[in-house]
């Protein structure tokens, strides 16, 4: 490859150039693809708007963080595919010294900092929202108590369970602590999560939108048992609710 | 090609620059440990978690009461004192006067034995004990480990004094430097922990 | 090597009293003094520490009894080895003579050299790259233990207990097998030459950095028999204040560690400073220097937070305070800041060396000037600066601050920025270059594809509400494999074969290099995005059984770590084979230009006869002759 006896044309007439242009060009939409959807599959249907925004933003990140990295696979699959040299003795020097180039770390630069402000400012719009739900008015309040290895559920009548319910489209607000080492509280399809603090209330808030059974697991280390410290959560409609929680409350009460 | 000399044969100015940069080096390291330690004493006090920073009194427990912050500062005055001593042979060896440098390096030994007496006697005659909340923990943690810091110095002025003693800083001296940088740090240090204490 | 003149300050006639003891301390004498004196103390804690009422739960009397013997283990080894025999003699002011010097360097010991006090640092490189591959010997043994007991669902035949202990002793010793992995070997035997130097700054202090780390193995090892460390390699209390006894030999490890990070540290960054050949300015200091002093100096300020929160650990299990227990006034979440503090730098102090040396080996093997040398610069300095700054991160979903957690997020993600340089840096180099394909050359690309998978995971972890799902699950163990491992190790792997010749004056065995190379990494995609999947699909991380809706990846993760091990173990087979009877290495395999390569095999003991004068960068290939 002797580009340098071309007389050297722009930058971006060069073979070289243009071979990492069409590779990238190749490259960007199936690591989007590719990455977006393993990862969407992975995660399963969510059971709240909190899970379908983490699903979203998991989505556009890939999207935006492919071009970057099929750009650096482009330039190295280009790289590679033409100017290899194997054997035991190490080839000529590169005929072409680039010792740097400013307007290179210029726009690499540029283009980082404007990803991550982009990053920043999505996050950010998410975090508000959820940050918002924990204020709702409107919304039941549960106290959780982790326990080495269990989950208890307070309910604000009084009922007390070790399995939790809840309603279906209605905001909740989890008051979190534990009696003895930290666990994590953690509603899988629900996409929230907090830590259990002896000492300590934390809060995190959902509103689940979808009636079915789903996984609540501990997310911290907390001894012997941490792998069997998980259990379901059952959302039901509002008349369904009411009525378990009803007839809990009475058996609680009355223990 | 230089032709410079053998390893051996550096120039005490060089080994001494060299030292001295190594020292502050490991400083930089006993610096954020400091740090860190008032970073718990402030956090915990602020957390006041339970309200059982000073525990009040209970049935069998009399409420906790914090040690008067002029014993951290009696113990900073102390190493204070210390450093000068220290810093007064310093100048001496400046000047060339070998007295000045023993006299100094002496006076220093004797008030870091006194400072580490007057901290033993802080810790043991503490009126609480380990489990007596916030407060109690963090004074034993800052006491102990100043009793700690200020052994090292009972080390390094008694190794001072006594190469002076044998006239060995009559070509160069700048261990003396160093050892002064120590004493720097040592009074900054006991002051941290005494302002950190001054806080009930 | 002309050794004439003695230094004027000292007395031959006073030295040669205490001669013979310096002679007779080695290992041998070290572990036996260790043993003695942990026996010791051990039976008299047993008699003379008063028996305590039950109850207490955090104050107790086998802590203590425990602890003390550690301690003194501790002192007893050191002492053994000699490591005391400096700091007396300069308080008995009788300094160390040139012959007593030269006899501490290994002078005329042969291969006794490695079992003793020696302070040449080619000899504390070799020791540190033993240690190195014993520490990944272990932990690898443990993580193939965790792997084949997550093989299968039901899995279970590890003891949780146990299999707990596995998880926190593979956690901890990976992290400290990979903080030395580039600064201890090739930090200390590489870099001193690369700068034109005969030794370190502080030749003792190079052998105290290196036994420390014998001395701190022993108590881990120790605590394996006593309960374990059952906490992960983070202990969080108050959960470590009600681990077995197991926890005490965690927190000796790591207090231990802790100052021997910080005597290296003082130590590398001084001799950098200081002691780089005439006509080494700052630019044309190799990048390698730079990776090894950000990374050693970030551990400076870093490790001693690590020391006091286990400090604080012992006291609270020892002594009875209440630093951790809420009951008591304390909190979990100093704790965690004081852990997270140390941790997150920490994690830089493993990548930049590892990236720094893929740096130094992309233009030797690309024939091409390393690009944009500033940049490069900037990028660890970025990196090392913004990661002080980023430990809540880790926190996030603790609940201790919730207001924090945006600011956190916007230097977290700020990071990506100068991480972003070193890409620029390594493609820019390679960019038009004529790539030998050598396992190095190699590496730079498995470096490439892995940190950009680690780095691109972590923008989604960064990300507040995407890390409410993903915090404490498998997929975060991945991310940071795909960046300890994927990335770290890999660069540790290419900095043994290139620096090989140099180290024992033989080639790395060429076929095996390239074997084990592929094994490993194609173990390594298939075992880490097996792991992505299953922690994206909500199985948390450190568990022992798992639902049966994650059997499918962590099998693809089982059968990826066996291709890792088997991969490994042809390594281990190339470095022994290669360095017993391998092709003689000519001074300079590579071509390159750095100064380690214009010394003769073997390395005469002061490196230099005559100290190089540098003229230019070690870069000029090509055209660049700057």
């Amino acid at each position: 490859m002797s580009l340098d006896t071309e007389k050297t044309p722009q930058w971006w007439k060069k073979k070289d150039v243009k071979q990492t242009f069409v590779i990238w060009v190749i490259l960007t939409p199936i690591i989007g693809y590719v990455g977006s959807t393993v990862q969407i599959r992975s995660m399963g249907a969510p059971a709240s708007e909190t899970m379908a925004s983490v699903i979203n933003l998991m989505g556009l990140f890939t999207w935006v963080a492919a071009p970057v990295a099929a750009l650096v696979g482009a330039m190295c699959l280009t790289t590679l595919l033409t100017k290899s040299h194997y054997g035991d003795n190490p080839p000529h020097e590169a005929e072409n010294e680039i010792r740097n180039s400013p307007r290179a770390n210029a726009i690499w630069v540029s283009i980082s900092a404007l990803l991550c402000l982009f990053a920043l400012v999505v996050g950010l719009i998410v975090l508000q929202k959820d940050a918002g739900a924990l204020t709702d008015k409107a919304a039941m309040n549960i106290n959780v108590t982790g326990q080495q290895w269990v989950w208890n559920y307070d309910y604000e009548n009084g009922a007390r369970s070790s399995v939790l319910y809840l309603p279906v489209n209605k905001p909740v607000v989890f008051h979190v602590t534990s009696k003895d080492v930290k666990h994590s509280f953690w509603v899988v399809q629900m996409g929230i999560k907090i830590d259990a603090n002896p000492g300590y209330v934390t809060e995190t808030a959902v509103t689940p939108n979808k009636i079915g059974v789903f996984d609540i697991r501990c997310a911290e280390l907390c001894g012997l048992l941490h792998a069997y410290m998980q259990n379901k959560v059952h959302v039901v409609s509002q008349a369904d609710y009411d009525a378990w929680v009803k007839t809990n409350a009475t058996t609680e009460a009355a223990a | 090609m230089s032709v410079e000399t053998h390893a051996h044969h550096e120039h005490p100015d060089v080994v001494g620059s060299r030292n001295r940069l190594g020292v502050i080096l490991i400083l930089v390291a006993d610096i954020a440990f400091a740090l860190s330690m008032l970073f718990v004493y402030f956090y915990l006090r602020m957390q006041n978690v339970n309200d059982m920073w000073l525990p009040k009194a209970t049935a069998d427990v009399p409420a906790t009461t914090p040690i008067s912050s002029s014993t951290g500062y009696t113990i900073t005055a102390i190493m204070a004192v210390g450093l000068l001593a220290h810093f007064y042979g310093l100048k001496g060896i400046q000047a060339k006067n070998q007295t000045q440098l023993k006299l100094g390096g002496q006076v220093a030994l004797i008030l870091s034995l006194v400072g580490l007496g007057y901290q033993f006697n802080t810790i043991a005659s503490s009126p609480f004990t380990f489990n007596s909340g916030g407060y109690a923990s963090c004074f034993y943690l800052i006491t102990i480990l100043n009793f700690v810091h200020i052994v090292l110095t009972v080390f390094i002025a008694l190794g001072n004094w006594n190469r002076s003693r044998l006239g060995l800083y009559k070509a160069d001296h700048w261990h003396v430097n160093i050892v002064n940088v120590w004493w720097i740090w040592m009074t900054v240090s006991s002051l941290l922990g005494a302002f950190a204490l001054s806080f009930t | 090597m002309t050794t004439t003149m003695d230094r004027p300050a000292s007395a031959p006639g006073q030295s040669r009293r205490s001669k013979p003891l310096i002679e007779r301390l080695n290992i041998f004498t070290a572990l036996a003094l260790g043993a003695i004196s942990a026996l010791v103390v051990w039976q008299l804690a047993l008699h003379f520490l008063p028996q305590l009422p039950d109850g207490q739960q955090y104050f107790n009397r086998e802590d203590k009894i425990t602890l003390l013997s550690m301690v003194a283990w501790f002192i007893g080894f050191m002492t053994g080895i000699g490591a005391l025999i400096g700091p007396f003699r300069w308080l008995m002011g009788k300094d160390l003579s040139h012959d007593e010097n030269m006899f501490y360097a290994g002078k005329d010991l042969g291969v006794k050299r490695y079992f003793r006090y020696t302070t040449d640092h080619k000899v504390v490189g070799i020791q540190y790259l033993v240690m190195t591959m014993l520490i990944f010997f272990i932990g690898g043994t443990l993580a193939m233990l965790i792997r084949t007991n997550l093989g299968h669902p039901q899995g279970g035949w590890i003891h949780p207990q146990a299999y707990n202990s596995i998880v926190g002793t593979h956690g901890i010793i990976m992290i400290v097998g990979t903080i030395i992995m580039v600064t201890g070997p090739f930090g200390n035997f590489i870099m001193p030459i690369m700068i034109g130097a005969r030794d370190m700054a502080f030749p003792r202090l190079n052998a105290l950095s290196f036994w420390l780390i014998v001395a701190a193995a022993v108590p881990l090892i120790w605590g394996q028999f006593i309960g374990g460390i059952t906490t992960g390699w983070t202990a969080y209390n108050p959960l470590a204040s009600q681990a077995p006894l197991g926890m005490d030999g965690y927190i000796m490890f790591i207090c231990i560690f802790a100052i021997s990070t910080m005597v290296a540290g003082a130590n590398i960054t001084t001799t950098v400073i200081r002691m780089r050949a005439k006509g080494m300015t700052w630019n044309r200091t190799p990048i390698f220097i730079y990776g090894t002093v950000a990374s050693v100096a970030l551990a400076l300020p870093a490790f001693p937070v690590f020391f006091l929160s286990q400090i604080m650990s012992a006291m609270d299990r020892a002594l009875g305070t209440s630093f951790y227990d809420t009951t008591h006034g304390g909190s979990g979440w100093l704790y965690e800041n004081l852990f997270w503090i140390m941790g997150h730098p920490e994690v830089y102090v493993i990548l930049i060396p590892a990236v720094a040396a893929l740096m130094e080996m992309a233009p030797v093997f690309a024939r091409n000037p390393l690009f944009s040398f500033n940049i490069a610069v900037l990028g660890i300095a970025g990196i090392s600066g913004l990661s002080v700054l980023v430990w809540a991160h880790h926190m996030y979903m603790a609940g201790w601050a919730p207001l924090l957690n945006a600011p956190f997020m916007l230097t977290t993600e700020l990071i990506s920025i100068p991480t972003g340089m070193l890409f620029l840096v390594l493609v820019g180099t390679l960019w038009r270059g004529r790539l030998w394909v050598t396992m190095p050359m190699a590496s730079i690309f498995a470096l490439l594809w892995n940190f950009m998978i680690g780095g691109i995971t972590g923008i989604y972890l960064s990300d507040v509400p995407a890390d409410a799902f993903l915090h404490g699950s498998m997929y975060v163990t991945a991310h940071f494999h795909y960046t300890l491992m994927g990335a770290g190790l890999t660069g540790a792997l290419a900095s043994l074969v290139y620096w090989f010749p140099k180290m024992t004056g033989r080639m790395f065995d060429k076929k095996l290099s390239w074997i084990s190379f592929w094994m490993v990494q194609i173990g390594f995609n298939v075992a880490f995005m097996g792991m992505f999947l299953v922690g994206l699909a909500g199985q948390p991380r450190r568990v022992e059984t798992y639902a049966k809706m994650f059997s499918r990846g962590n099998l693809i993760t089982t059968i990826g770590a066996y291709v890792i091990m088997a991969g490994m173990l042809v390594l281990l087979h190339g470095v022994i084979s290669s360095w017993r009877h391998g092709v003689k290495a000519p001074m300079n395999p590579w071509q390159a230009k750095t100064l380690e390569w214009s010394v003769a095999n073997p390395i005469p003991l002061e490196n230099f006869d005559v100290l190089p004068v540098v003229t230019a960068d070690a870069y000029g290939y090509g055209k660049a002759k700057s």
